[in-house]
Parts: structure tokens; C-alpha cells; sequence
């Protein structure tokens, strides 16, 4: 950054690296927010891009859908094997579908469907726009007078927030069906007393608190990897590094939107 | 004539049959890496120990971006922060719900050592060193620089991949533990402090269930799967091809696919060693 750095003192110098160190981060985030607001302004504005959304939720549902179930029904598997050991213990077993359904509801379907949106469908979308960002095809789009953000950003935005929301429904049924089979034919509670305790403690509210935290999921993965696709730099590696801080920052995005919307949720007046 | 008809009659047929076995050949292949990279794991410890060192170095702490943040350590043990806070929440709100919320420390030592904090350690490791080793390994490859280590008579396997996977099983041993410590302390701090339960409550059912050879098996789980998310990562990385979106589709495949294997790990290891029995007594 100081080009005419000169005969300046070197002590003058590290201030300056120091305080860009300090900035850069700090830039990022707000181009990241301004990103973020041109996207859901360009989502308002008409005519909306409706077949590259079409073709986005195809391609993100497709990539996602496989993978989703595969993780979805070993670890409902999982959580509801440890859970029914502790019932089963207290000698509760017929309450096992309570912990299953607040389990998959609540916590599984959403996390497990994120995990897949951001690691899967993310990925692609970055790896996608950092390949035509460093083949110069978005500033190619921009001399055309076609806005990125407009044109590729805002309907993959909205592509990811629909499928991840379809997708938490999916995860949450066949996680609870999973659950069934294994309880009832594996671990032998009774069909009727699983089914009966469902609706225990998880009602409607705690579905929709499901669904709106699937959205917000998929979301914020999505506007991550296109702000990171976007602004890639450094050729072939950039890329690569692109994607990598695309799974990672939508990781921690994911866990601090789960909290939160957890939080808001059973603080709040119920 | 009726030849050519069948043959395109039964066009579909052919199509399944060798995308089938592409999809078995990939498996072989996949197979076939990783027998080599843990079987060139002697070379890379006697010749490449130099780069291990490297790598641990390079892993634990981050390069580029992600050292901003603090690198690996900081990014599991921010996950299992959260995830240990959300522990804290619901398990106190519901548990609450049948008036026993005094039970949330026995969830959080419960659920936190079989669950929680084996899958988002592994989640966090296959996102920040897994995904970080596909991106690297893939810029190699694509950069021909593989094929200039085999040229020059270094093997490229033992250097590049099994010096990777050792690092990765290094690294992830402290970096569990943290990541338990940061998921207890996450737990604790939101049912004392922001809850306003008693610690000594808290605390008792906290100790009274915590099992220090559930903790060790859990230890065992995730270095399990550390080596398989490194393998997964590596293979994906070293294996990518079609420039620098190809890069970017191989480090999401290795996401997907380690994600789907820490899960059955998990899985695996919890069916197999709490069995039916499920190593676990109210009683005492």
C-alpha cells in the first residue's frame, strides 16, 4: 500500500502494515454486507433472472439430495441409539419418539441439511463465479452492462434459501421414519407409544423454527460463496483457497445462525 | 439391421453398465490411494519428517485468510462453543418443560462426549485442514508441480499426501481436547450464568455422569476419523482435474464425501463399543 515508502523510518512502516492488517479483515466484511444488501435489492427488482433460478434450485437440490439423506439417516441413527439408551435407562422407552422428534426437528433437519447445502451446493456456486471471475468473464458481463450481482448472485441466492427450506422437510421425515425402523425394529419400542409421543414437547412452533432456520442456513451459505466467488483473486489457487474459506466461514455462519435462532426461539414468549 | 436396432434399444443398458463401473472403478481407486498413502507412511516419517513438522505447523495455526481468524484451533473451538452453548439452551429450556432442568449438566456430559463434540470436531477439521488440503493439493496438480516431483525422483505420494494425513492425526489430538473444554465450559457458562442455575447443581450432575471411558472413546473415535477425512481430503485433492473450477468441485466432493464418513465413523464406533448395553447406569 505505501508506494513512496522512500527513506521513512522503518518503526513508520509497521504501523502502516500493522493498521492494514487490522483493515483488511474489517473491508471484507463490510463489501461482504454491501454484497449482501445489493443482492436482496436485486431480488426485488424486475425482471427477475427466473431461469437461472430455475436452473440454480435444479442443480443445488441435485447435488444435494443423495448426500443429504446419506448423512441424514446414520446420524439420526445416532442421536436417537444414545438417546434411547438413556430412556431405556430410566425405563422410558416408550418416550423415545419425544427425543427422536425434538432431536430431527428441531436440531438435525436443519444442521444436517445446511451441512450438505454449504459443503455441496456453496462450493459449486463459488467455484463456479471464482472460475469466471479469473477468466474475466464477470467484468466481460459487466461491459455489457449486465450486473453480476443481479444476473448470476441474486437468483442462486434465492435458489439455495428454497431448496435448503425443501430440504429441511425432507430431512426431518426421513429422519423421523429412520428413527421409527430403528427404535421399533432395532432397539424394540413400542410402534404406538413412539408414534404417540411425538407431538410431545415438539409442536408446530418448533417445525417452523425448523424451516425458517433451514432458510436462513442456506441463505447465508449461499450469499458467502457468491461474495467469495466473486471477489476471488490469484488465479487457479485463488479459486481452490475460495472455496476452502467458503466451507469455513459458512460453517461458523451456520453454528452462530443455529444459536441465535435457537435462543430467539425458546427465550422468547412461547 | 436388427442388430443396430437392439444395440440401440438397449442403449441405456450399456450407459448404466459403464457408469457403474466407472462408479466401482472410482472405488477401487480410491481404495488403491489410500492403502499406498498409509503404506508410504514409514518413507514420509524417515525421509519427509522435516515437512510433517511443516505441516503441523501450517494446519494448526492457518495460512492466508484463515490465519486471520486464528487458524484451526480457533475456528473447532469456536464450533464447539456453539454447539455446547446450544446444548445450554435447549437442553435447559426443554428439560425444563418436564421439570428437570437440573439434568442439563448430566446432558451436556452425556451428549456432548458421544455426539456433539466427535461430529463437530470432525466437521471442523474436514471444513478448515480437510478442505485446505484439497484446495492445495488440487493447485498442485492442476499446476502440473505433482508431476515435476515425480520427475525429480521425489515420491510425491509420501511427501505431499502421507505427510499431510500423519500432520492431520497430530494435529487433531490437542485440538480435540480443546474443542471438549470449549464445549463443557460452553455448556456450564450458559446454564449458570445465563439460566441462573446453581453451579453446585450443574456441577454435581455434571461429575456424577461424566465417564472417563466414554471421553476416551470418543478421543478414539475422532482420531479414527481424522485419518479417514484426511484420506477422503487428499485423494479428492490429489486426484482433481479440469483447471481451477475443477479445484473448486474437488473440494466440495471431499466435503460432501468426508462428511457422510465421520458420520458412519461416528456411528460405527458408538454401535460397536456401546452396543446394546449401553455402558451406562443411573444407579451409580
Amino acid at each position: 500500500m505505501p508506494a513512496k515508502a522512500g527513506p521513512e523510518p522503518a518503526r513508520k512502516r509497521s504501523i502502516v502494515i500493522s493498521s492494514e492488517a487490522v483493515i483488511k479483515p474489517l473491508r471484507s466484511i463490510g463489501e461482504f454486507f454491501a454484497m449482501s444488501l445489493d443482492t436482496f435489492v436485486a431480488m426485488f427488482k424486475l425482471p427477475f433472472p427466473w431461469r437461472e433460478f430455475l436452473l440454480q434450485a435444479w442443480f443445488v437440490a441435485r447435488v444435494s439430495l443423495i448426500p443429504t439423506l446419506l448423512l441424514a439417516i446414520p446420524f439420526t441413527v445416532l442421536v436417537v441409539f444414545t438417546l434411547n439408551i438413556l430412556l431405556v435407562e430410566f425405563g422410558a422407552a416408550d418416550f423415545s419418539g419425544t427425543g427422536a422428534a425434538t432431536a430431527s426437528v428441531t436440531q438435525i433437519g436443519p444442521v444436517v441439511t445446511v451441512l450438505v447445502v454449504a459443503g455441496t451446493g456453496a462450493t459449486a456456486m463459488c467455484a463456479d463465479l471464482g472460475a469466471r471471475a479469473i477468466h474475466d468473464e464477470l467484468d466481460a458481463l459487466r461491459v455489457l452492462g449486465v450486473d453480476p450481482i443481479r444476473r448470476l448472485a441474486a437468483p442462486r441466492v434465492l435458489a439455495a434459501t428454497v431448496v435448503a427450506m425443501s430440504l429441511v422437510s425432507l430431512v426431518t421425515l426421513v429422519g423421523l421414519a429412520g428413527s421409527f425402523v430403528f427404535s421399533v425394529f432395532v432397539q424394540h419400542v413400542t410402534p404406538g407409544a413412539f408414534a404417540a409421543g411425538l407431538t410431545l414437547i415438539t409442536h408446530l412452533p418448533d417445525l417452523i423454527l425448523g424451516l425458517v432456520k433451514g432458510a436462513l442456513f442456506g441463505m447465508a451459505a449461499a450469499l458467502i460463496a457468491c461474495y467469495k466467488g466473486i471477489s476471488v483473486g490469484g488465479g487457479p489457487q485463488g479459486v481452490g483457497n475460495a472455496v476452502n474459506e467458503t466451507v469455513v466461514y459458512s460453517f461458523i455462519a451456520l453454528f452462530v445462525i443455529n444459536i441465535v435462532a435457537t435462543a430467539v426461539f425458546y427465550t422468547g414468549p412461547q | 439391421m436388427s442388430d443396430s436396432a437392439a444395440v440401440r434399444r438397449f442403449a441405456w443398458l450399456s450407459h448404466w453398465a459403464s457408469s457403474l463401473a466407472a462408479g466401482w472403478n472410482r472405488v477401487g481407486a480410491q481404495v488403491a490411494f489410500y492403502f499406498k498413502t498409509i503404506s508410504e507412511m514409514p518413507t514420509a516419517f524417515g525421509r519427509y519428517g522435516r515437512e510433517i513438522v511443516r505441516q503441523v505447523a501450517q494446519m494448526s495455526l492457518g495460512t492466508g485468510a484463515l490465519a486471520v481468524i486464528g487458524g484451526t484451533v480457533v475456528i473447532v473451538g469456536f464450533l464447539t462453543l456453539s454447539t455446547g452453548a446450544v446444548i445450554a439452551v435447549q437442553g435447559y429450556n426443554q428439560l425444563s418443560g418436564i421439570g428437570v432442568e437440573a439434568m442439563t449438566g448430566f446432558i451436556s456430559a452425556y451428549v456432548n462426549v458421544r455426539i456433539i463434540s466427535p461430529a463437530v470436531a470432525g466437521v471442523g477439521l474436514a471444513a478448515t485442514i480437510g478442505a485446505g488440503a484439497t484446495a492445495q493439493l488440487g493447485a498442485m496438480r492442476i499446476a502440473d508441480e505433482i508431476d515435476a516431483l515425480e520427475v525429480m525422483a521425489v515420491r510425491s505420494v509420501a511427501y505431499l499426501v502421507s505427510t499431510r494425513v500423519a500432520a492431520g492425526v497430530v494435529v487433531v489430538m490437542p485440538l480435540y481436547c480443546i474443542a471438549v473444554v470449549c464445549a463443557f465450559q460452553a455448556a456450564r457458562f450458559g446454564t449458570t450464568a445465563i439460566y441462573g442455575q446453581s453451579s453446585g447443581v450443574y456441577d454435581h450432575y455434571f461429575h456424577t455422569f461424566l465417564n472417563s471411558t466414554d471421553l476416551l472413546w470418543s478421543f478414539f473415535t475422532v482420531i479414527i476419523a481424522a485419518v479417514a477425512i484426511m484420506l477422503v481430503h487428499t485423494y479428492y485433492g490429489y486426484t482433481a482435474k479440469g483447471g481451477p473450477a475443477g479445484v473448486g468441485a474437488a473440494v466440495g466432493h471431499s466435503v460432501r464425501t468426508s462428511l457422510i464418513v465421520l458420520t458412519l465413523i461416528v456411528l460405527a464406533v458408538s454401535l460397536s463399543v456401546h452396543g446394546q448395553s449401553g455402558h451406562f447406569n443411573l444407579s451409580g
